[in-house]
C-alpha cells in the first residue's frame, strides 16, 4: 500500500486540470521551505488500527445505544468516563434489539443479536457473537435456534450469566416465553426452559435463575449440569403489579437484587440460594417537596448500586401514572441497611440511565435523553465533567464491567 | 398464526366495545398473550426538558406542517402525538413515514398482531376502539416518535407493556412505524 499510495496521489494531481490546483501544487513546497518548519511531518505508518488495553481501566463503562432511528444497527459504545476529550474508545455491534454481557475474566464481550440475510428481510438468524475486549474483533459465535430471541427495548435481564459465568441465559418471546441455556465455553446451546407467563432473567444460586410472573409471583429454576431444569419453585405474591409494579431492572449487590417500584418502594430479593427469597421490610426512597404532583422514580435504568452496596435511584418531580419512563432530574442515594435516604444529587438534565463506576473514587454516570453523558462524584454528588453527546445517539443502558 | 390473530382481534373488538381499556387489559391478561404494541424509548421525551409535557412530543421537537383529516368529526394533527387516536400508541407515526393513520408505508408489512386501545374522539365524544398495528420489514422510519405510557406496566405483564417489539407475526421483525386505525365504537366509558 505504501508504494501504491504516492503513485495514486500523483495520478490524482495529473488529473486536475485547473490552473489553480497546479499553482497550489507547485508553490506549496517553496513556501514550506521558507517557513519556520524546515522539516516536513514524519510519515505515518499505515494501516493502523487502535487496540484497547487487555484490562479496561475502572473508569470505563459500556453505553448501550439503542439507535432508535436504525434499530437494526444498534451498537454498544466503550466509554472512558474520565476522558472528556476522547470518551468514545470503540464500538461493538448490537443489532436489532440486542443485549450485551461482559466477562472481564475471559476478556470477552457477548452480544445476543438478530439478523436477516437481506438486512431487513430474508432468513432470520439469532446468534451470540463473542468479541475480544482488547481488539473488539469477533472471536466466534453461537447460533440460537428457533428465531425466538426476545426483542425489546434494552433490558439487561434478557441476557445473563449463570454457572459462574460459564453459561449464558437468553430470553425468548414469540410471544410464548422461554429461556435458552447456552454453554459459552463450549459454544453450544444446552437446552430451553419453558417459562409461561414469566419474564426477565435474574441469575439465582450457583446455576439457575428467577423470573417475575404475570400473577405477581416469582419463579425460580435450578439447572442441572446439562442445562436442564433440576428443580423449580414458585413464590406467590412478591409484587402488586397494579398498585406497586417493580421496574424490571434491579440494582445488583452481590447476589441481592434491589428493585424499586413505580412509586419508589424498594424491595430486595436474596438470589444466593436455589429459590429467590423476598427480603422482609420493603422501604420507601423517601419523599420531598416540589413534586407536581409527586416525586417518583423515572427513566429507563432507574436504580443502580455502588461497590459498597448503596443504592442510587433516578427521581422525577413530575411523577404520575405513565411518567415512569420520562426520565429524572435527581438521584436519591439510599442506604438499604439503614433503609434511609442519605443524599440527593441534582442532575444537569433529564436523565434516563444511571450507573456507578468501581473506581477508587466512584463516579455516578448519568446518561441524558439528549445523548449527553455527565459524570458526578458519587460520594459528594458534585458535578465533575460532561462527556457531551459524544458516544451514543440513544444511550439507554450503562454497564459497569 | 393468521387465524389465531384474527380470532384475537375479533375477540378484542367484541370485548373492547363493551368495556373500558383497563378492563380490556385485564381480560387480555387473563386470556391471551398476543395483544400488541411497539417498543418506545423514553427518548421521545427528549424534546420536553421540563418532563411535564402533556403527552409525548415529536422526537425532533421541530415544527412540521399539520396533517389533517379534513373531517370535522376527526379533528387534530395526525403528525402530533397529541392527536386523539394516539392515546396508547408507541412508536413512529406512519402518517409521517409514507403511510397514513390507518395504512402502512409502501414496502412494509402490517403486523397481524395488534395492540388495542380505547380513545375518546373530542369531536363526537365517542370512545373508539383503536388498533395500533406495526409496520414491519423496513428499517426505523425515524419521524414523529410518539410515546405515551399511561397504563404501561413492566414486561412481566407482557400484554400491557410497550417495550416489546410486536413485529412478531410478520415475515420480518424489523420495525418501521405504527398506525392507529379506528376498528369500532366502544360502548362503555372511555378511559
Amino acid at each position: 500500500m505504501r508504494l501504491i499510495a504516492p503513485a495514486f496521489a500523483s495520478a490524482l494531481t495529473s488529473g486536475l486540470t485547473s490552473a489553480m490546483a497546479l499553482s497550489m501544487a507547485l508553490s506549496a513546497p517553496a513556501s514550506a521551505a521558507d517557513s519556520a518548519f524546515p522539516k516536513p511531518l514524519a510519515e505515518e505508518s499505515l494501516p493502523s488500527v487502535a487496540k484497547l488495553p487487555a484490562e479496561w481501566p475502572q473508569s470505563w463503562v459500556t453505553v448501550h445505544d439503542f439507535h432508535f432511528n436504525a434499530i437494526v444497527d444498534g451498537r454498544v459504545a466503550i466509554v472512558d468516563t474520565a476522558d472528556p476529550v476522547q470518551p468514545l474508545k470503540g464500538l461493538v455491534r448490537a443489532a436489532q434489539f440486542a443485549n450485551l454481557l461482559i466477562s472481564k475474566e475471559r476478556g470477552e464481550l457477548y452480544t445476543a443479536e438478530t439478523f436477516y440475510t437481506r438486512l431487513t428481510r430474508g432468513e432470520r438468524t439469532d446468534a451470540i457473537t463473542i468479541w475480544d475486549t482488547a481488539t473488539l474483533q469477533p472471536k466466534g459465535e453461537i447460533l440460537l435456534p428457533g428465531g425466538k430471541r426476545q426483542q425489546s427495548v434494552t433490558y439487561p435481564h434478557l441476557f445473563q450469566f449463570t454457572n459462574g459465568g460459564k453459561w449464558a441465559l437468553v430470553a425468548n418471546f414469540t410471544p410464548a416465553q422461554s429461556v435458552t441455556v447456552v454453554d459459552l465455553a463450549a459454544r453450544k446451546v444446552l437446552g430451553e426452559i419453558d417459562l409461561p407467563g414469566c419474564s426477565q432473567i435474574y441469575p439465582t444460586g450457583e446455576r439457575g435463575f428467577t423470573s417475575l410472573c404475570a400473577d405477581g409471583s416469582l419463579f425460580s429454576v435450578a439447572l442441572d449440569a446439562n442445562g436442564a431444569a433440576a428443580s423449580s419453585k414458585s413464590v406467590p405474591k412478591v409484587q402488586d403489579i397494579d398498585k406497586q409494579p417493580l421496574f424490571s431492572t434491579p440494582a445488583m449487590v452481590g447476589q441481592t437484587a434491589w428493585f424499586v417500584s413505580f412509586h419508589g418502594l424498594i424491595q430486595g430479593f436474596d438470589l444466593s440460594g436455589a429459590v429467590a427469597k423476598p427480603l422482609p421490610g420493603p422501604f420507601s426512597v423517601g419523599t420531598a417537596d416540589g413534586g407536581t404532583p409527586e416525586w417518583r422514580p423515572g427513566g429507563w435504568q432507574v436504580i443502580n448500586a455502588d461497590a459498597a452496596g448503596k443504592l442510587y435511584v433516578l427521581m422525577s418531580p413530575y411523577g404520575k401514572e405513565g411518567s415512569h419512563k420520562d426520565g429524572g432530574s435527581e438521584v436519591w442515594v439510599v442506604d438499604p441497611a439503614k433503609k434511609a435516604r442519605t443524599q440527593r444529587i441534582p442532575l444537569k438534565g433529564q436523565t434516563l440511565a444511571i450507573a456507578v463506576t468501581r473506581e477508587a473514587t466512584p463516579h455516578l454516570v448519568a446518561a441524558q435523553a439528549s445523548g449527553v453523558i455527565d459524570i458526578y462524584d458519587a460520594a459528594t454528588g458534585a458535578f465533575v465533567r460532561t462527556l457531551g453527546a459524544s458516544v451514543a445517539a440513544n444511550p439507554i443502558l450503562i454497564q459497569v464491567p | 398464526m393468521a387465524r389465531f390473530d384474527k380470532l384475537t382481534e375479533n375477540l378484542a373488538r367484541g370485548i373492547a366495545r363493551g368495556t373500558s381499556r383497563r378492563s380490556l387489559l385485564a381480560w387480555l391478561g387473563a386470556g391471551m398473550t398476543g395483544a400488541a404494541t411497539f417498543p418506545v424509548l423514553p427518548v421521545a421525551r427528549a424534546a420536553t426538558p421540563s418532563g411535564e409535557g402533556s403527552h409525548g412530543p415529536h422526537a425532533t421537537g421541530a415544527a412540521r406542517p399539520a396533517i389533517m383529516s379534513g373531517l370535522e368529526q376527526d379533528p387534530g394533527d395526525r403528525s402530533s402525538c397529541d392527536y386523539w387516536r394516539y392515546c396508547a400508541i408507541d412508536g413512529f407515526l406512519c402518517s409521517c413515514c409514507g403511510g397514513s393513520v390507518n395504512t402502512c408505508p409502501p414496502g412494509t408489512e402490517m403486523s397481524p398482531i395488534t395492540w388495542i386501545g380505547t380513545c375518546t374522539n373530542p369531536a363526537d365524544g365517542r370512545a373508539y376502539v383503536i388498533s395500533y398495528n406495526d409496520c414491519c420489514g423496513t428499517s426505523s422510519c425515524g419521524q414523529c416518535l410518539c410515546n405515551r405510557n399511561e397504563g404501561d406496566r413492566p414486561q412481566v405483564r407482557s400484554q400491557s407493556n410497550n417495550d416489546y417489539n410486536w413485529c412478531l407475526g410478520s415475515e420480518s421483525s424489523v420495525y418501521n412505524c405504527s398506525v392507529a386505525a379506528v376498528i369500532g365504537v366502544a360502548l362503555a366509558e372511555p378511559k
